[in-house]
């Protein structure tokens, strides 16, 4: 299927969504904003990670820069909830150029773990401040009706695919791409790497801290912990990763499934969902580390040898 | 006639449906795994126990009926969006008639916010910071006294001491809890002719207390206050010891009164002092469980272990709704919320009454580990037993 | 003056043991070039090995330490020979990612398995003390910290003076010049896995003695362990130590001087900077 056939087909699934709060009960709209918030996590990921290459385990920083950016402005200031968001956007943005120059030097696994590291510090640091509740955190004011964040979390989830889309067709995009493949022909090819790196990092941070803000706003509470949760971060990469990182809606599809399938064994066998989360992880990296998309792609090919041939190329 | 007979059997359901009425359901999600799954536990038995006891007493009276209780608890996994999540799937999807709280005051501030949202009263024993009730909810109870509070009674028992402590140390978690309780704590030491030596607020997740207790130890510190988790209060004390810290007294929030603190500590634990708004006393009378002594033998029965303030907050909760619904003789949420706001009764657990804030007012007992037993040492009326102290060196004992 | 030689003598102390925990995971690293979320995991796995030897059978936890070793030696090499094995040719981070799995379903058995209760180890010497030009040394603190001691060295030893260690640094530096010169890489990457795990388990045994285990205590070790880890360098067993010290030292330096909710702070800001300025680590050669 062409990406503009795909993209139409995306509208109507869109246009079909947002009228889910008229109809849907309310653990429906509940579960979805849930799943749309996650398949945003990834998507944004998917830029960084996906696109670039540079697998980010620090989009957890954005996401709780988004969500401290909001509760600060609401709590803290008084300012309506458009001005928290943008106030977390900001803060993320400025994140990102400031500390993703010097990150974004790095490869592989330190790249990874300077992210990491750096999600660990941002949460010591927002436990430390005083504008932001230290440790116990803050509570946002109550804003009852769903619907609002459904939309509001659909619009988002849209908007980020949008881009994507954009980007897997642009020449910014093939630059990322060129990276991810072979960082020094690149370069030597006349890529700007670091400005493309840094332009990455920074559009998925705008797309994930605003995710965190509108969590954090339906919540309507936020704390260090669960602001800057690693745990969170491996979800958004394994959704993408599960789907497809590097395509357009892999991140969507592997976030809305395993979303589902997470939030019925809550609800059904509520202590066997993190083992289920684990083991799930454990399968798909084996089986089919290339995501459901190259799944759905090559299965019509190969047929089941599919996961036996993922196993004989990445093994010993 | 096969047909005949199954339609007749239909028929037959369908008229015997109305005897088994749908029973008053309790929803809650509690920590039943994750890191604080050894205190969730508590809860989890303690809800069903009483319900348990209730519905073999008859059930609820209401409607001219007696409807029986039935309990969904979900397992949050120490997680507090997901515990946060749940609440509402037990009111939108489960359709619960009311709701029970998880433990810790986190989670009780993060999940009330859903009962205000969708207008259910929740009672909750696990939660007792002031930010829970300081925001002018009305759907939300809490049967655990003010955080600010709990170190009142051994402030008021410390001055009586003698020889009498000139220092004392404070320390204190930075989670909602353990700040409300310093907070307070301050303003009541203020009133005090005692130095506050070291006022530290350390991280919930430090397992390690060496330079703490060092600064302590080089101050000589004669009292220590610690607001804190079970977990790293065993921390301390191991630590006091292995690094020979030696102040008159100590005192911790939560840890002294469970039995398996105790056990964790062996004989470390002597001369520890704590609190707790409950003891198993045969004074505390209650309708459906004799009385608190008689509580604490059948749970230690039916669960294999002591239970504590925490299983009996749990218990008393049950009760509230119980006694709130008959008051009110009616499910609907708003006349139930104002059935709770007025009660008045005694249990297993003390008096319940809710001031206009929704947070019960109990006071807390100074208690003391003495010679492996749980001792209450000081009470509202002044002393009760003797307390060991001051606390002999640790190379002493 | 007396509080500051305290709080030195209790972080360098801190800083042994800190080390031991992330000798394993350096080693791995760097050897394997797998980055183990797991690896906090099996540090607590050892911990409720030496925890059960100790209640069940009473053994003294530094006895029971060599048992977790190769009760944890066995469990690596199995996971490294059966499952790592499988993806250790796939992108670099999908061993990230089926590792934190791995940690996920391992600290979910565990919790069935021994329950959410904290333990502790406590040997009748648990506290005991001697003093030190003035500072209380805590007896258990010190005998961890020369268990510690030892295995580091043990393990410098093992690389650099024995066959087995030198192929497996053979096969860290050219995987298949190493082939070429007879070494089965199978066998050897699960022994090598092993011997990480075994160090986990080491550490997890000293660990239960000194704090106390409950099964979720791996995620925040595996944190620690990599910021140890990289700040001293990969290269050497030797350089971890350094790195532990290091670390053990600063930690309780922000606590007295700044604050004691400062240490993460500090501690993975070190890390970031680290990585930032000198990625190969305080000691390690640039590349």
């Amino acid at each position: 299927m062409k990406l503009a056939q795909q993209l139409a087909l995306a509208a109507i699934g869109v246009a079909a969504l947002a009228t889910v709060p008229w109809w849907g009960s309310a653990v429906l709209i509940q579960f979805g904003i849930n799943a749309l918030i996650l398949a945003t996590l990834a998507q944004s990921w998917n830029i960084i990670g996906g696109y670039t290459g540079y697998p980010s385990f620090g989009n957890s920083v954005f996401y709780g820069l988004g969500g401290y950016g909001t509760a600060i402005a609401m709590v803290q200031f008084h300012l309506p909830f458009a001005a928290g968001l943008a106030l977390g956007a900001m803060l993320a943005v400025l994140f990102a150029f400031l500390l993703g120059l010097p990150v974004l030097r790095l490869r592989g696994h330190y790249f990874a773990i300077a992210t990491l590291g750096l999600a660990e510090v941002m949460a010591a640091i927002v436990s430390n401040l005083e504008i932001a509740g230290r440790n116990v955190g803050l509570v946002l004011p109550l804003l009852k009706g769903d619907a609002l964040f459904f939309e509001l979390s659909l619009g988002l989830l849209a908007l980020t695919t949008l881009v994507v889309a954009w980007i897997s067709r642009s020449r910014f995009g093939f630059g990322l791409v060129a990276i991810r493949e072979n960082e020094e022909a690149a370069a030597v090819m006349g890529i700007n790497t670091t400005l493309y790196k840094v332009l990455a990092f920074a559009l998925c941070s705008v797309f994930t801290a605003l995710a965190g803000g509108i969590h954090t706003y339906w919540i309507t509470y936020l704390d260090p912990d669960s602001a800057f949760d690693i745990s969170l971060n491996v979800k958004m990469i394994i959704m993408a990763v599960f789907g497809g990182a590097g395509t357009v809606f892999g991140p969507v599809l592997g976030a809305f499934l395993l979303s589902a399938i997470s939030e019925v064994l809550a609800s059904r066998i509520t202590s066997m969902a993190s083992l289920f989360f684990g083991l799930v992880i454990v399968a798909a990296i084996v089986f089919m580390p290339r995501g459901f998309a190259d799944l759905i792609r090559r299965f019509r090919e190969v047929g089941w040898r599919y996961f036996q041939e993922n196993v004989k190329a990445h093994r010993l | 006639m096969k047909r005949t007979t199954l339609l007749c059997l239909a028929i037959g359901a369908l008229m015997a449906a109305p005897l088994y009425a749908a029973p008053i359901e309790l929803g809650a999600s509690v920590q039943l795994t994750g890191s604080l799954a050894n205190t969730g536990r508590y809860y989890r038995d303690a809800y069903q126990f009483a319900v348990d006891k209730i519905n073999s007493a008859g059930g609820v009276k209401v409607g001219g009926a007696h409807e029986k209780l039935s309990l969904k608890i979900l397992d949050n996994q120490s997680d507090v969006n997901l515990s946060v999540r749940q609440y509402v799937q037990l009111v939108t999807q489960d359709k619960v008639n009311f709701l029970l709280g998880p433990f810790a005051s986190d989670f009780a501030l993060a999940d009330s916010a859903i009962s205000e949202k969708y207008n259910i009263p929740m009672i909750q024993g696990g939660g007792a910071s002031d930010q829970i009730f300081s925001r002018g909810y009305k759907y939300v109870f809490g049967t655990l006294s003010a955080a600010s509070d709990y170190f009142q009674s051994t402030i008021d028992a410390i001055q009586k001491l003698n020889p009498a402590p000139r220092s004392v140390a404070l320390l204190y978690a930075d989670d909602a809890f353990d700040v409300s309780v310093a907070d307070g704590t301050r303003k009541l030491l203020a009133k005090t002719s005692l130095k506050v030596a070291v006022d530290q607020r350390y991280s919930s997740k430090a397992s390690d207390f060496s330079s703490l207790l060092s600064v302590i130890k080089s101050r000589n510190v004669d009292a220590i206050l610690v607001a804190g988790h079970e977990t790293e209060i065993l921390n301390f004390i191991r630590q006091a010891k292995s690094l020979d810290v030696n102040p008159m007294l100590y005192s911790f929030t939560v840890g002294v009164p469970s039995a398996d603190f105790r056990a964790a500590l062996g004989r470390d634990a002597e001369y520890a002092f704590g609190m707790t708004a409950w003891l198993p006393s045969k004074a505390l009378k209650d309708d459906y469980f004799g009385d608190a002594e008689q509580f604490a033998g059948e749970y230690q029965k039916r669960f294999g272990y002591e239970p504590d303030y925490h299983a009996a907050s749990a218990v008393a909760d049950v009760e509230a709704f119980v006694k709130a619904i008959e008051a009110a003789n009616s499910l609907d949420a708003a006349k139930v919320r104002d059935a709770i706001a007025r009660l008045d009764f005694d249990s297993l657990y003390g008096r319940i009454h809710f001031n206009s804030n929704g947070q019960i007012g109990l006071a807390q007992t100074v208690v003391q580990i003495q010679k492996g037993k749980l001792v209450a040492v000081y009470g509202q009326k002044g002393f009760i037993e003797k307390p060991l102290y001051p606390m002999p060196a640790w190379g002493r004992r | 003056m007396q509080l500051l030689w305290q709080v030195l003598v209790n972080g360098v102390l801190l800083g042994g043991l800190y080390a031991l925990m992330a000798l394993g995971l350096a080693l791995i690293w760097g050897v394997l070039n797998i980055v183990n979320l797991a690896h906090g995991a099996l540090i607590m796995l050892g911990a409720y090995v030496c925890y059960y030897l100790f209640t069940g059978f009473g053994w003294d936890p530094f006895a029971a330490l060599p048992v977790a070793m190769l009760v944890l030696f066995c469990l690596g090499y199995l996971l490294q020979r059966y499952l790592l094995n499988l993806v250790i040719r796939a992108p670099m981070f999908n061993t990230l990612l089926i590792t934190f799995g791995l940690e996920v379903v391992i600290t979910y058995l565990a919790q069935i398995a021994f329950s959410a209760d904290f333990r502790t180890i406590n040997p009748s010497y648990a506290g005991a003390n001697f003093p030190l030009f003035g500072a209380t040394v805590p007896v258990v603190r010190i005998l961890a910290f020369g268990v510690a001691l030892a295995l580091t060295v043990a393990l410098w030893l093992l690389l650099v003076r024995t066959r087995i260690g030198r192929a497996i640094r053979a096969t860290a530096q050219n995987l298949v010049a190493a082939r070429l010169y007879g070494v089965d890489p199978r066998r050897l990457y699960a022994l090598t896995f092993g011997l990480g795990a075994a160090l986990a388990g080491a550490a997890g045994s000293l660990y239960g003695v000194v704090s106390q285990i409950n099964p979720y205590i791996g995620a925040g070790l595996t944190a620690k362990s990599f910021a140890i880890a990289i700040i001293g360098g990969l290269e050497n067993p030797l350089y971890v130590l350094v790195g532990g010290l290091f670390l053990g030292i600063a930690e309780a330096l922000t606590a007295l001087y700044i604050g004691p909710t400062y240490t993460d702070v500090v501690s993975f800001g070190i890390l970031v900077l680290v990585l930032i300025v000198r990625p190969t680590g305080l000691l390690g050669r640039t590349a």
